[in-house]
């Protein structure tokens, strides 16, 4: 009974630490990452982003996806990185229209992403 | 994970529920919480390990949450007498000194057919050789024999009428026609074949009919020819 009710106490602790965790992590991450696709959208609205710029957001990008990958599908990861990788090269070559409706793309993934893993009636059926 | 941990615990009460509503006959020597898990485990711990795309740690949670579930639930199954019988289902009793209890195995998805079966199973194949017989919450058969009950099971008892219906496959192997059969209930006072809920006959003349919503009756006659088998 005591065994019971301790292992029954640890996995529930352990489950709701990490769904909390989980909750928070992601909205910090794609919350850093909106912020810094924004700032190369203004930028790119401006006509005075360069491909470096693109690709430091790229490799930033870079380093939160690997541990993203251990919280939300990959399939959802693969996504933004097509948009991303498509934006780079698009503002290498000062197609800045098209870059921003990449951008834009990611500013909306970013925003929607973390919302698809809340406890929420749509979410959970 | 939040949603992982709220679905799984939505399939794991459906899959619960409905195995308690499913009766004996799907669960099989596992009480209902148990096959549940059993049946849970295998795909929660396959999807994540073949699917590349769906995080390994989804599946660990689904399992965890699994786990917590189950002790819970098993908990309250030994703690909590009133929802042991909720969980777990209570035995049914489905034949008694007074013979089938019709009631109780259509309640457990069950015919008479599925009962001489499980008899059969146990080493009982005349349904006068017992004087109770009952399905436990975890689908197992249990019988309590006669005294003597050997002695009544002298041959292979056929099943001639089942709910209501003759089993012309058991009355060719028999080498009879109903026309004997609608004679002898005709003398036992049963004006239709529909209201018969049960008539064995075995090799030797031994009758077993059971009339619905009566008592059984057992009596011996002589085949038409002297037939044995």
């Amino acid at each position: 009974m005591v065994k019971s009710l301790t292992a029954i106490g640890i996995a529930t602790a352990l489950l709701l630490g990490l769904a909390l965790f989980e909750w928070f992590y992601v909205a910090g991450q794609f919350e850093d990452f909106g912020e810094e696709v924004q700032s190369l959208y203004d930028k790119t609205e401006n006509g005075t982003a360069n491909a470096d710029d693109a690709r430091a957001v790229q490799t930033s990008w870079e380093q939160k996806k690997s541990r993203l990958h251990v919280w939300i599908p990959h399939n959802d990861v693969n996504k933004l990185d097509d948009y991303m990788a498509e934006a780079v090269r698009l503002i290498g070559e000062k197609e800045y229209p098209l870059a921003l409706a990449k951008l834009e793309i990611l500013l909306h993934l970013s925003e929607c992403i973390p919302g698809t893993y809340r406890p929420e009636v749509e979410n959970i059926f | 994970m939040t949603l992982v941990i709220i679905r799984t615990a939505i399939i794991y009460v459906t899959l619960l529920i409905i195995m308690r509503l499913m009766g004996k006959r799907q669960i099989g020597e596992m009480q209902p919480f148990e096959l549940v898990i059993t049946l849970l485990i295998a795909e929660l711990a396959c999807i994540p390990m073949a699917d590349a795309s769906i995080p390994l740690l989804y599946g660990i949670i689904s399992v965890v949450t699994i786990y917590v579930l189950h002790e819970i639930v098993t908990l309250l199954d030994l703690k909590v007498k009133p929802l042991k019988s909720l969980i777990s289902g209570k035995p049914s009793l489905v034949v008694n000194k007074n013979g089938i209890d019709d009631y109780q195995l259509k309640k457990n998805n069950l015919d008479v057919s599925d009962l001489i079966e499980s008899l059969r199973a146990a080493g009982y194949f005349s349904l006068d050789s017992i004087d109770y017989a009952l399905y436990e919450s975890n689908g197992k058969f249990s019988a309590l024999p006669k005294e003597n009950y050997e002695d009544t099971q002298t041959s292979l008892p056929l099943v001639i009428i089942d709910n209501g219906k003759y089993d012309r496959k058991n009355l060719q192997i028999a080498g009879m026609g109903s026309e004997f059969f609608d004679e002898l209930l005709k003398k036992q006072g049963v004006k239709k074949v529909k209201k018969v809920l049960v008539l064995t006959a075995d090799g030797q003349g031994k009758i077993y009919l059971q009339v619905k919503g009566e008592k059984y009756r057992t009596l011996q006659t002589e085949y038409p020819g002297g037939k044995t088998w």
